[in-house]
């Protein structure tokens, strides 16, 4: 029996690139709807081109990184530069629920595309459009990339050494996060279109959308004039201590540990061995503890340096404190709780070889989300201009050997 | 109904701090009716602050005030069978429960899915834990740090090399959590029907960010390669310059790698003769000789202003941006012009600026218009409204300390 899936029925056209737009476009895909990525060998996306790569042979359908990030998305070829080719995107456009980019504000009407154009294809399209700071106001036109992207939320001012400067985080966190919120925006839109059988063009200002995690210091900052700086581990509105990551046995092993409450505290102390720094009065009540936390978390640390991080980790547990330890890359692959929910599966490529991407990261228990390997670009042309668009064989190859589908 | 994006959708949401709050407040701002419960010592926010002056209030938490716009309030004590039961009968109402409480503790209620599914076997129920509801972690204790730690993203990509692995100063695990938990619960409630009814949306806050940050760039070559890095405390490692740069009254992001944005960076510098250096035209070269070409770039910076080093940066070609501090977001005349921060009154925190709408929906426009609710401020009309209980019933659950 096929499995019913929450968004089987809906089609989604992707012009989306390099990691957020398709991640969109991977998150609906998962939930069941139809994602096309509209692509070309005329320009090929640049992370189609990042090594590793699947046997270690280069190749645009072989980046390993690219394939788990873009994996859901199936793949039209069309080189827009060509007339006839955006015609028949608009022809696509025209069977769709959806259409995803996120381009510089404009770029899609200089293409052709515009919400105007794209509504006379279809009246109630969704359009969602993802650039950096929204479709206007006075910094529309910022360059930045993903992972400074970061810096005009405040965000990355939070992120350091206590009483140091920011230290960068080295890959974008927004792009996923962008990438899977776009696909709440456009649920919603779906869900007035339900309502009303109005589509929309949605401003999705990737600003805005991460600067969301900054509330709590935004808020310390509206109500008390307060500005906020990296505070290494600790607790973001300072009402817990111990709060951080403490260095394990091993090279570059660590644990992180949390105390909630009073009681925790007690139990810790006694794990610990009821040593004589902590029977002091310092560190009985939250507040002492987050007063005198640079001193407490040096203890803390002496003290977990000689523990193995994932015995140390199930003992703090069993008395319910929480910890866990931190993980490194190869962890992930092999870690117990990530093996036994399948955050990682190896798929058959249809090309002829095994790749590891991610699955499902969220589990329903009225479905198993649709996982499929990595797209070969224009791996569904057949189908969409033969099937969904019904062109004939004979005009097909011409557009083939034109390079429109290309 | 209110004209917004998710009108007629109904929520219980059952959840304290940031994750599940956050989550429901994104179904509440875009018009979804969402009715809070909230255990009689509240969500834990409420004791967790900023407060104004520092001084603790529960119905002062900046906290609490900003992740729980757009909803009603109610008082609940599930631990007692008659709170247990009024619960339940919310959840005939519902379309969706939002909560992230342990799976252990939910156990513990008599809150179980079984339960709930029984209850109303068409409810969405999204649930949103460190950990997620199965695997051998899902009975641990946990809270954001622990989650965002599991996932691999700070050994990854944030920290000096020896030193302890950053997160980002906030909850980054839990707002993540939390927006995944919406898209893949609200995909849930879209297509209720052809799934067949209701279900358990299960989100690992550690899991989410494993997979889609972490595990999305570097999974598939350790599985293949055996091979893996670690954070190096520069930006980007393999071109330069690409990193975080102190300057005069703060620090900028400093990127300048392809040829355009070099030679733009270039020009505002000046033209500085040690900018004319073979071994600094390319981006990979630059990187190899990171250790000379940072300290002449820093001393430049350090001669100016990151507001000034961004727009002339930015006017030249670069993607250079300043590092905003907190204050400089909230007050940026872009996000002004944008109307992304909202005045709300709060009936005793007064009026105070909150964060508008992550994104904006032109034809069913969203966003956070009536205050957080105080402790218990719905009690009367949602009891009577949607639960359906009488004066008399509404006294008695008052009485027996259930409401």
């Amino acid at each position: 029996m096929t499995q019913a899936l929450p968004l089987q029925g809906i089609r989604v056209v992707n012009l989306g690139w390099v990691w957020a737009g398709p991640v969109t476009g991977q998150t609906l895909a998962f939930m069941g709807a139809e994602v096309f990525k509209v692509e070309s060998y005329a320009r090929v996306d640049m992370t189609r081109n990042l090594p590793p790569f699947a046997g270690g042979e280069p190749g645009p359908n072989r980046s390993l990184s690219n394939h788990a990030c873009w994996a859901g998305n199936g793949s039209v070829s069309l080189n827009l530069k060509k007339p006839e080719a955006l015609k028949l995107v608009l022809e696509l456009i025209a069977t769709a629920d959806v259409v995803i980019e996120n381009f510089g504000p404009g770029v899609m009407e200089k293409m052709g595309l515009g919400y105007d154009v794209l509504r006379q294809a279809k009246e109630d399209i969704v359009m969602f459009s993802m650039p950096a700071t929204g479709l206007y106001g006075p910094l529309k036109e910022v360059r930045t990339y993903g992972l400074s992207l970061t810096s005009t939320t405040g965000l990355d001012s939070l992120v350091g050494y206590k009483n140091g400067g920011p230290i960068p985080v080295e890959n974008a966190y927004s792009d996923p996060f962008a990438g899977i919120f776009g696909a709440f925006a456009i649920l919603a839109a779906l869900n007035h279109r339900r309502n009303t059988g109005e589509g929309q063009h949605i401003d999705f200002s990737q600003q805005e959308a991460i600067m969301q995690m900054v509330g709590p210091a935004y808020m310390d900052y509206v109500l008390n004039g307060r500005v906020g700086g990296p505070k290494s581990n600790e607790h973001p509105v300072a009402a817990m201590a111990p709060h951080g990551v403490f260095p394990c046995a091993g090279d570059d092993r660590w644990i992180s540990l949390a105390v909630q409450t009073d009681e925790e505290w007690k139990r810790l102390v006694a794990l610990m061995g009821e040593p004589e720094w902590a029977a002091a009065d310092n560190y009985t009540t939250v507040a002492q503890r987050v007063t005198n936390i640079d001193e407490l978390h040096r203890a803390i640390a002496q003290w977990t340096q000689g523990f193995d991080d994932r015995e140390l980790a199930a003992t703090l547990q069993q008395q319910g404190i929480a910890a866990a330890p931190v993980l490194d890359v190869a962890d992930l692959l092999t870690d117990p709780h990530f093996v036994a929910r399948k955050t990682f599966v190896e798929v058959d490529h249809p090309l002829g070889f095994k790749e590891t991407i991610y699955g499902g990261y969220v589990k329903n228990s009225g479905y198993d989300a649709a996982v499929v390997p990595g797209p070969i670009i224009g791996q569904d042309n057949e189908h969409v201009f033969k099937d969904i668009l019904g062109m004939d064989d004979e005009r097909y190859r011409q557009l083939v050997s034109e390079e429109i589908i290309y | 109904m209110s004209s917004g994006a998710l009108a007629g959708i109904k929520v219980v949401e059952f959840g304290q701090v940031v994750s599940a709050p956050y989550c429901a407040k994104l179904f509440s701002d875009f018009g979804a009716d969402v009715i809070k419960v909230e255990l009689p010592a509240g969500d834990a926010a409420r004791r967790m602050g900023p407060f104004p002056g520092d001084v603790p209030n529960p119905e002062k938490s900046g906290l609490f005030f900003i992740n729980n716009t757009n909803k009603r309030g109610v008082t609940c004590d599930v631990a007692s069978d008659a709170g247990r039961a009024l619960f339940l009968r919310m959840l005939e109402w519902a379309d969706i429960l939002i909560e992230n409480n342990l799976p252990r503790q939910m156990q513990k209620w008599g809150l179980d899915f079984e339960t709930l599914h029984a209850a109303n076997p068409r409810l969405v129920v999204i649930s949103i834990t460190p950990f997620g509801q199965t695997g051998p972690y899902s009975a641990w204790n946990g809270i954001d740090l622990n989650a965002y730690h599991l996932s691999g993203a700070s050994n990854r990509y944030c920290g000096r090399p020896g030193e302890a692995p950053l997160e980002h100063g906030t909850f980054s695990a839990d707002y993540f959590g939390a927006v995944t938990a919406a898209t893949w619960g609200m995909g849930a409630c879209f297509g209720r029907e052809q799934v067949g009814g209701g279900q358990q949306v299960d989100v690992s806050c550690a899991e989410a960010i494993a997979a889609t940050f972490v595990g999305g760039q570097n999974i598939g070559g350790y599985a293949q390669d055996g091979i893996f890095d670690k954070r190096t405390g520069v930006g980007m490692p393999q071109g330069a310059p690409a990193t975080i740069v102190p300057c005069r009254d703060g620090h900028v992001w400093m990127l300048a790698l392809e040829p355009g944005q070099w030679n733009g960076l270039r020009k505002v510098m000046g033209n500085p003769e040690w900018a004319d250096l073979d071994l600094f035209q390319d981006m990979r070269a630059r990187a190899e000789n990171a250790d000379l070409i940072y300290p002449f770039i820093e001393e430049w910076a350090m001669q100016h202003d990151k507001m000034e080093i961004m727009e002339k940066c930015q006017a030249a070609g670069c993607p250079i941006t300043a590092v905003f501090t907190i204050a400089e977001a909230a007050e940026h005349p872009h996000l002004a012009a944008r109307d992304y921060f909202v005045d709300i009154e709060h009936p005793q925190l007064g009026v105070v600026k909150n964060l508008g709408v992550p994104f904006k929906l032109p034809a069913s426009p969203g966003g956070p218009s009536s205050p957080a609710p105080l402790l218990g401020q719905h009690n009367d009309e949602v009891y009577r409204d949607i639960a359906g209980l009488s004066e008399e019933e509404l006294d008695r659950y008052k009485a027996e300390g259930a409401i």
